[in-house]
């Protein structure tokens, strides 16, 4: 089976992630030929509430420049391989994101939608735990604080 | 926000050590050159030899919520680290 096809983003900026597919489909299928038959989407977006409750002015997104890309490039080459995945796309905020932004899409792109689904789903466990990301909710007293792990699935 | 280096040590002797997030706001510094005392020196012991762990902790016992990377790849505790290294201590990932 040829190597997966992957698409990963770091953000920097405020992203559309149906533009993003879009661009994403495009390229598919002027690699493929056609594009495949499943595919799964995940759009994450901030919450407006922080894990405490309180209103979140703002979540910032700090990483390991260099190390979030080699992780996000070996995980989703590890969960497309593993499912048979044709295609992978995960794109993800950096930087000061707010209340009801997207933060994190993921899309696979798979010949039936089991591996599509599971795919997406085991990718985007990985990269919760498993990518130098770290969360800061600011609140709108100027407060902040870090968040010390992820929300239940 | 480079610190001054804490020794004269030749660069080829030392390690880069690079904190993040929560570490990093704690300690007040994100990155500094760090000589390696010992041929044999690992996260572990720079985590104690830096002070980055709490004075109750024993020397052996390696924190349970820091995770290590070295030159980028998560790493063990007890990795040898080479001369040029770079070791960073990561403290909860929150991605996605």
């Amino acid at each position: 089976m040829a190597a997966p096809w992957r698409s990963i983003r770091l953000e920097p900026e405020p992203f559309e992630p149906l533009q993003a597919l879009a661009a994403w489909h495009a390229a598919l299928a002027t690699a493929l030929g056609a594009l495949p038959a499943a595919e799964s989407h995940f759009i994450g977006r901030v919450r407006p509430s922080s894990a405490s409750g309180e209103p979140l002015a703002a979540l910032e997104l700090e990483h390991y420049p260099g190390m979030t890309e080699a992780q996000l490039q070996a995980l989703a080459q590890a969960a497309a391989a593993q499912h048979g995945a044709t295609a992978v796309l995960v794109h993800h905020r950096v930087g000061r994101v707010l209340p009801g932004e997207p933060i994190v899409l993921v899309a696979v792109a798979a010949d039936r939608r089991g591996p599509a689904l599971r795919c997406g789903q085991e990718l985007l466990e990985a990269l919760k735990h498993e990518v130098p990301f770290w969360k800061r909710e600011w609140l709108a007293d100027g407060r902040s604080s870090w968040v010390t792990g992820n929300t239940p699935l | 926000m480079l610190q001054p280096l804490p020794t004269a040590a030749e660069p080829t002797q030392q390690v880069r050590v690079r904190l993040f997030a929560s570490l990093r706001d704690a300690m007040g510094w994100s990155e500094q050159l760090v000589r390696l005392e010992t041929a044999t020196a690992t996260p572990l012991a720079l985590w104690h030899q830096l002070g980055l762990g709490p004075e109750h902790q024993g020397p052996d016992e390696p924190p349970t919520e820091v995770r290590v990377a070295i030159n980028q790849q998560f790493a063990a505790w007890d990795a040898p680290l080479q001369a040029g290294d770079e070791l960073a201590f990561l403290p909860p990932i929150s991605g996605g």
